[in-house]
Formats: structure tokens, C-alpha cells, sequence
């Protein structure tokens, strides 16, 4: 039979969607500091091909890289025009719906984890 | 490694400190946009800057905000004439706060809307974590 492997890619989801969060927070925390250059999480799918090269832990006393560690970039910029004078390139409102998007997603996540577990209980209940 | 939710509303947090700190220079600036000196030649108030910085979490990439430094506006102070005052010079002016009223408002539009902000993600962030304890609930 074949592993079951959606409660793997959920999780990684849900991981990225949370690292994704907390890279947002920090854009929208320094949305009035000076020269901070806005950052994103590179997309799902990249990730998870794995284009990113990391270290591999094989042993429980070596250091855990964090999965998504050098998937963090900032924005390439197009023209110019979204920095401020400052130096600043958050965009209030483009992060915000960055983080509605998230939501969305995560709660998509939730439920087919929610739905795959309530099938896998009714193969068990019998 | 942290969690990355609750390094969400950590950082958020920070966000919302460095507003709050912001928002109460603005209103130290305000209250003492009249402020002159006692004797006479004295220096007024004189306007308090605020800068903010980032700190990068080598962990994720998420940054979080700094207070970098608290300053002075080092701008010109006004002339006014104004004999009868406690402050004024031999030729009767008073050097008045280098405070702009103007200026101070539209800072705390900018910072109560970053307040705001920050306070969404903390309540997007929220929502996240209870639809992940949702999974654990009976079905």
C-alpha cells in the first residue's frame, strides 16, 4: 500500500503558511523604518521542489536547519515608485492582503486535515 | 526553533511598543509646542525625534522593530516678539518651540494607522492558532 502522504504536505504547508505570517508581521512592524526593504517567503510550490540547498541534520545532537531558510527574499523591485523617500518599500495595504490570503489558505489547510482525519477515523470505527 | 505563529505576534508586538513610543513623542511635541525658556535668552523646547530600526531573525527571515534612538530636531528655533515675556531678549524676542503642529498631526495619523496594522496581524495571527487548535477538538 502506499504511505499516505497528505498529512506530510499539509503540515509543510502549514508551515510555510506560518513562517509566511511571521515575514509579513515583520514587514507591516517596520512599515516606518527607514531603509527596511519589504520581504517575502519564496512560493509553495519552489519549496517544495526543494531549489533551496540546506544542510542535513542525520544525527538527533546536530543543529536543525530551518526548513524555509534562505527561501526569504525581498522584493525584487519593478521601478522604483513603491519606494519611499526613506527607503522604505512596505506597502500597507499589499501586506495586508497578503495576510488575508494566508488566512484563506491556512483555513483550507485546517479543513482538509480535518475532513482526511475524519475519514481515516471511519475506516478504524468499523 | 520558535514557533513561527507566536513569532508572528511577537513581532507584531514589537510593532505595536515602537507606535506607542512614537505616538507619545508626538504628543510630549505637542503639549509643548508653546513651551519657552525661563530666563531671558533661554532656549524653548526644543522638538524630540524618534527613529525606528530592524532585527532580523536568523531563524525565519521575519523582522522584528527597534527603537534605534531618541533624539533632538537640532531645526532653528522661531523668533517671536514678544516683550513681556519671561524669556525675551534685550531687544524683546523670545526664541519660541521649533515645534510644527501640522507636522506632528500627520505623524500620528501615519502611527496610529501602523498601530492598526500591527494590531490586524495580531488578530490574524490569533485566528490562525484557534483553527489550528480547532483540528484537536472532538470531530
Amino acid at each position: 500500500m502506499q504511505p499516505i502522504q497528505l498529512f506530510e504536505l499539509t503540515s509543510k504547508q502549514a508551515h510555510w503558511l506560518t513562517v509566511r505570517q511571521s515575514v509579513i508581521a515583520g514587514n507591516i512592524a517596520n512599515a516606518n523604518t527607514p531603509g527596511y526593504a519589504a520581504r517575502d517567503v519564496a512560493a509553495f510550490q519552489a519549496v517544495l521542489q526543494g531549489t533551496v540547498s540546506r544542510m542535513s541534520a542525520t544525527n538527533p545532537g546536530h543543529i536543525r536547519e530551518e526548513s524555509l531558510r534562505g527561501s526569504v527574499k525581498s522584493d525584487s523591485v519593478q521601478d522604483g515608485i513603491e519606494i519611499l523617500p526613506s527607503g522604505n518599500s512596505v506597502a500597507l495595504a499589499d501586506e495586508l492582503s497578503k495576510t488575508g490570503e494566508i488566512k484563506r489558505l491556512y483555513e483550507l489547510n485546517a479543513g482538509l486535515v480535518k475532513s482526511f482525519h475524519r475519514m481515516m477515523l471511519l475506516t478504524v470505527r468499523r | 526553533m520558535a514557533d513561527p505563529l507566536s513569532l508572528a505576534s511577537r513581532i507584531a508586538g514589537s510593532g505595536l511598543q515602537a507606535q506607542e513610543t512614537r505616538l507619545r513623542i508626538v504628543s510630549e511635541n505637542i503639549a509643548n509646542a508653546q513651551s519657552t525658556g525661563e530666563t531671558p535668552g533661554s532656549d524653548a523646547y526644543r522638538r524630540k525625534t524618534i527613529g525606528f530600526s530592524w532585527e532580523l531573525d536568523r531563524a525565519t527571515g521575519a523582522s522584528r522593530v527597534n527603537i534605534a534612538r531618541l533624539g533632538v530636531d537640532p531645526s532653528e528655533f522661531d523668533l517671536q516678539f514678544d516683550p513681556g515675556n519671561p524669556a525675551a531678549n534685550e531687544k524683546g524676542m523670545v526664541k519660541m518651540p521649533n515645534v510644527n503642529v501640522l507636522i506632528e498631526l500627520a505623524d500620528m495619523r501615519e502611527a496610529n494607522r501602523s498601530y492598526e496594522a500591527n494590531l490586524q496581524t495580531i488578530k490574524q495571527t490569533r485566528e490562525l492558532v484557534s483553527m489550528t487548535l480547532d483540528l484537536l477538538r472532538a470531530q
